[in-house]
């Protein structure tokens, strides 16, 4: 997914964060980026996501 | 300076720790010899970030005091040490390497839980240590000084516990307490040549620290040998009622655990990490070299395939950096974003606005990735790789280059894949010197193991480091820093 820098601009307004203009792109590659890998995530590993909950791995609960 | 200061100084804590007891030397030459290596070095090294001389003398006279006349508390008693500036301790503030914060703001509310067992064991903080801005990696201008390698000052000291790498490389200290929430204490320890660990995620106290990344951060400890890892772990671990993630699990007497072989223990090569494409050429004969060793101490080593462990890493920017930038958000981004590093602001910005259904979607596959790792664990006692892919960079090669879409997921991959498939499944994991790069650079093995199998690394590595001697060659510091004698 490749997001450009007006969509950012927007989605930054939305949270209330103003963004210098000579930023936008950097932060545009960087979410870009980290929503293609989950696009390939989502490609490979979808159909078994669909069978567990998110659970934070913080209560370790294994045999171990 | 003279050799026996020195020399002092680059012992293990353990080693250390005998002198003191056996009141070879006394607490006190141990922390001027400390001090006086901060004042020599440190305008160089930038691993401190406050130190109070005058405290840390007095804190060490009392322990010679003390051990005189007969109480001495064990094996930290009388050590000097540091923190990673995010954690609190009374009379030091809390700059946690930013300049968001105001004066005020940095003062300490109370102890953390790890400040207040460790000088209950009689360690004495000398004070707080340099980091990238808030823990987060990728600060590219340092409020308190750039940090630099002890072995070769251009080159990066890695991050985010970045002082607390330096300081026991450097015989600062005798052991230093970080962070890991990514990597932030096997990158500074691999970097720097000391031994750094992830504890398992609950097994050490986070009361105390600013982090914000509740379902990854840990507290743990770098120092120079695994023994001495062994015996903070000792007195750091356990639950505490301040943290409700803490686990009501026993601890462990780890330095009873150390000795012995490998003899029966199966290890195994994660293929997809160790072998990754692009992995530097010194690092993988580095580790070849390290698999042989331990080959040699009686572990039978095979290879396993862990296919998911590449998307641990966008897996965590999508969901720890969103918890992150969810507090940052409201606190000081907003209103002081000027006031960022600029490699901060624009990485908690872009976290700031991942959609809640895809934060979603990535902690069930954190889950899945989770559990590929802990399958593995069932079938072998430790997981090995390289701590890092290169070696040591020159500190301008290693800020982080937001700057074009080609190939960005394979390249975002490749800097962490080391670190984060054990700190998104949250095991214990610890880094080991395993020799140099040709121009001098520390390189380092990283064990793993199953949740709570802090004991198991803890053999690995011990027994390592008694067939190599990787450990005890440490930096001519009047020579890699070009000091005048």
């Amino acid at each position: 997914m490749e997001l450009n820098v007006e969509q950012i601009r927007v989605l930054s307004e939305m949270q209330g964060l103003k963004i210098p203009e000579k930023e936008l792109n950097n932060i545009a590659i960087r979410l870009s980026t980290w929503l293609t890998a989950m696009e390939q995530i989502e490609t490979e590993m979808g159909a078994r996501m669909n069978e567990v909950d998110p659970i934070p791995p913080v209560f370790p609960r294994e045999e171990f | 300076m003279s050799n026996s200061s020195v020399n002092l100084c680059y012992l293990s804590a353990s080693e250390q720790a005998l002198m003191i007891k056996s009141r070879e030397i006394s607490p006190v030459d141990l922390m001027e010899a400390s001090l006086e290596r901060i004042e020599r070095y440190d305008q160089t090294l930038k691993a401190w970030i406050t130190v109070n001389p005058e405290s840390a003398m007095e804190q060490a006279r009392n322990a010679e005091a003390e051990i005189t006349a007969g109480r001495y508390l064990g094996p930290l008693h009388g050590l000097p040490f540091g923190v990673k500036d995010q954690m609190h301790a009374l009379g030091f503030p809390t700059t946690l390497g930013t300049q968001v914060l105001d004066e005020q703001e940095t003062r300490p509310p109370y102890d953390a839980t790890v400040v207040k067992k460790l000088a209950e064991a009689g360690a004495i903080l000398i004070g707080k240590q340099n980091l990238h801005e808030f823990g987060k990696g990728g600060t590219i201008k340092f409020p308190y000084g750039q940090p630099r390698n002890p072995w070769n000052p251009a080159h990066d000291a890695s991050s985010s516990s970045t002082g607390s790498g330096i300081a026991p490389a450097a015989g600062q200290c005798s052991f230093a307490i970080g962070e890991d929430t990514g990597g932030s204490i096997r990158g500074p320890a691999s970097c720097n040549g000391v031994v750094g660990l992830r504890p398992t995620h609950g097994r050490v106290s986070r009361h105390g620290g600013v982090m914000e990344a509740y379902t990854s951060d840990t507290f743990g400890p770098l120092a120079r040998s695994v023994q001495d890892i062994a015996a903070i772990m000792e007195v750091i671990s356990g639950q505490d009622p301040n943290d409700p993630l803490s686990i009501p699990r026993p601890v462990p007497r780890y330095t009873k655990l150390l000795d012995g072989d490998l003899k029966g223990m199966k290890l195994a090569v994660v293929r997809e990490i160790a072998y990754v494409d692009g992995i530097h050429d010194e690092v993988r004969k580095g580790f070849e070299a390290a698999i042989e060793v331990l080959r040699e101490q009686g572990a039978v080593i095979e290879e396993v395939s862990l296919p998911w462990a590449k998307w641990a890493v966008p897996l965590q920017l999508l969901t720890a950096d969103a918890d992150v930038a969810s507090w940052f958000l409201v606190n000081y981004l907003r209103d002081r974003y000027d006031r960022f590093d600029v490699g901060t602001r624009t990485r908690l910005s872009a976290s700031s606005l991942i959609p809640a259904t895809v934060y979603n979607r990535a902690m069930r596959a954190r889950r899945l990735v989770r559990e590929q790792v802990l399958e593995a664990m069932r079938r072998y006692d430790a997981l090995i790789t390289p701590t890092n892919v290169f070696p040591p960079r020159l500190i301008e090669d290693t800020r982080e280059k937001v700057d074009g879409t080609t190939d960005v997921v394979p390249r975002l991959i490749l800097r962490r894949i080391t670190h984060y498939p054990f700190s998104l499944s949250n095991v214990p994991v610890i880094s080991v010197p395993m020799g140099f790069s040709e121009k001098g650079l520390p390189l380092a093995l990283q064990v793993a193991s199953r949740p709570f199998g802090e004991s198991t690394i803890f053999r690995v590595g011990h027994v390592y480091q008694q067939a190599t001697d990787w450990h005890t060659q440490h930096p001519d510091l009047d020579k890699t820093l070009n000091i005048a004698t």
